[in-house]
């Protein structure tokens, strides 16, 4: 399988998201084509400073796309995707919108005739997986966290509120998954850099929540949620699960080793969880 | 405080929707920051209903919408809160009537610059920008940015486009003309 892959600006930089969707599209010989010379997509900022702007930002990557022989985009952050797939909604409903941000493209040296589809890596791991044959992780819990944007606000994947791909994903590659109801509950997104004490008490919500019910390990789709749970919990001697991708427990499942999946980047250590006999 | 006569906020694509607000505050109770809010979106769009628009261009509440779409998806009467909230920002970002001493407007500016020049994101370099206005602010975060440096999880150096003056061109030929006085 090919896909085009919009990595979008915090995937470097995360604690080893990279690292494991490069190895486990590598195991299950998917070819990543990152859309060469990407720009950032605006995320929660540039439609409150100026929607052709922040559309025109978006759309840049619908003309690489087309370049690039694509009918698909797929991203593994929730604030590119519902950026994307927001610039992807205005413009296929407001026409006046789309001949504007051609226009603007136009003067860039860019074409744009058509949006692609935009996609979560989710959604490609969960056709590419193979069912679990093994039990290894079969007695480790897991809590999934969805964040706010993966399923708000278009609802196009699953429920807003209460949705449940990732544990049924979790569960059909081996592991096990603890329920909870802080899995869309906000972390406080970027607020929560600025306003550290104000949203600590958002992503403890969550974690707690996540612990109470049993499980070990938290898994997320997204770099900012994995930041801010990973990080809130190196300010206190609350329970302490490690925040993981849902690419790191994928690979863990294709018998790939921990190193290899960027998992040594997380703050808080997942070593115990993942060693015990 | 004067009162607008005319409302800036009639070109916003679906504010007629607000006029099916029932008052119920299910956005409200729905928000994670409604706490943080000087009026929480149910009583925002109270105010913008009855005409109190200097109150609307003032208010800190875009300003704490983290785009969590709780409210969107929860609301009885299908009002799309928080695209009003990027529009309610885009208005008083035009109108330069963003609270003072807030420190939200100050970080989207400093991200958005970052954009500007570089095409990219570069999370320390935000943060710097970010900083010389709040330099508590910045400060404060240093002992996570060591945490995270130590992980090979902090990059200093900008991440850039191949030609940033592209975005940079991008940029202007998407800005707004300033409203005539």
């Amino acid at each position: 399988m090919k896909i085009c892959f919009y990595p979008g600006c915090s995937f470097a930089t995360s604690a080893g998201y990279k690292e494991s969707t490069e190895a486990v599209c590598r195991k299950l010989n998917i070819e990543l084509n990152e859309i060469p010379d990407w720009n950032c997509c605006g995320a929660t900022v540039m439609f409150g400073e100026n929607k052709l702007r922040a559309t025109t930002l978006a759309a840049r990557h619908f003309a690489l796309v087309q370049t690039m022989g694509f009918e698909d985009l797929v991203t593994g952050c929730n604030a590119c995707y519902a950026t994307l797939r927001k610039a992807a909604r205005l413009l296929d409903r407001d026409r006046e919108l789309f001949q504007k941000t051609q226009e603007v493209l136009h003067n860039l040296g860019l074409e744009l005739d058509r949006i692609p589809k935009v996609r979560h890596l989710l959604e490609v791991l969960m056709e590419a997986m193979p069912d679990s044959t093994s039990d290894k992780y079969k007695t480790l819990s897991v809590g999934a966290y969805y964040g706010c944007q993966l399923t708000r606000p278009d609802q196009e994947l699953d429920k807003g509120w209460y949705p449940e791909i990732l544990e049924h994903f979790l569960a059909r590659i081996g592991f096990s998954v603890k329920e909870h109801s802080a899995r869309t509950q906000c972390c406080g997104a970027s607020h929560a850099v600025i306003y550290k004490n104000e949203c600590q008490g958002l992503s403890h919500r969550i974690i707690r929540e996540i612990a109470n019910k049993g499980a070990q390990v938290i898994t997320t789709v997204c770099p900012l949620c994995q930041f801010n749970l990973d990080q809130a919990q190196t300010q206190n001697n609350e329970p302490r699960l490690p925040v993981t991708y849902f690419t790191q427990l994928a690979g863990l499942a294709l018998g790939l080793a921990p190193a290899e999946l960027g998992l040594n980047k997380l703050l808080v250590s997942a070593d115990k969880v993942l060693t015990r006999p | 405080m004067s009162q607008n006569d005319t409302n800036p906020f009639s070109a916003i694509a679906h504010l007629e929707s607000i006029k099916q607000c029932i008052q119920c505050g299910t956005c409200s109770g729905s928000c994670p920051l409604a706490d943080l809010m000087d009026h929480a979106p149910r009583e925002l769009f109270a105010l913008l209903r009855e005409g109190a628009f200097d109150e609307v261009l003032h208010s800190n509440t875009p300003w704490f919408c983290v785009s969590c779409y709780a409210c969107m998806v929860r609301c009885p009467r299908e009002i799309p809160v928080t695209d009003l909230m990027y529009a309610f920002k885009e208005v008083i970002t035009k109108q330069g009537t963003a609270p003072k001493n807030l420190k939200m407007p100050d970080m989207y500016q400093a991200f958005s610059h970052n954009i500007k020049e570089t095409g990219k994101v570069t999370e320390s370099q935000v943060m710097a920008r970010y900083g010389m206005k709040h330099p508590l602010d910045a400060l404060k975060n240093i002992p996570l940015a060591i945490k995270m440096q130590m992980r090979g999880r902090l990059e200093l150096k900008a991440q850039k486009v191949a030609d940033p003056k592209s975005i940079t061109r991008l940029f202007e030929l998407t800005e707004i003309p300033k409203d005539k006085p």
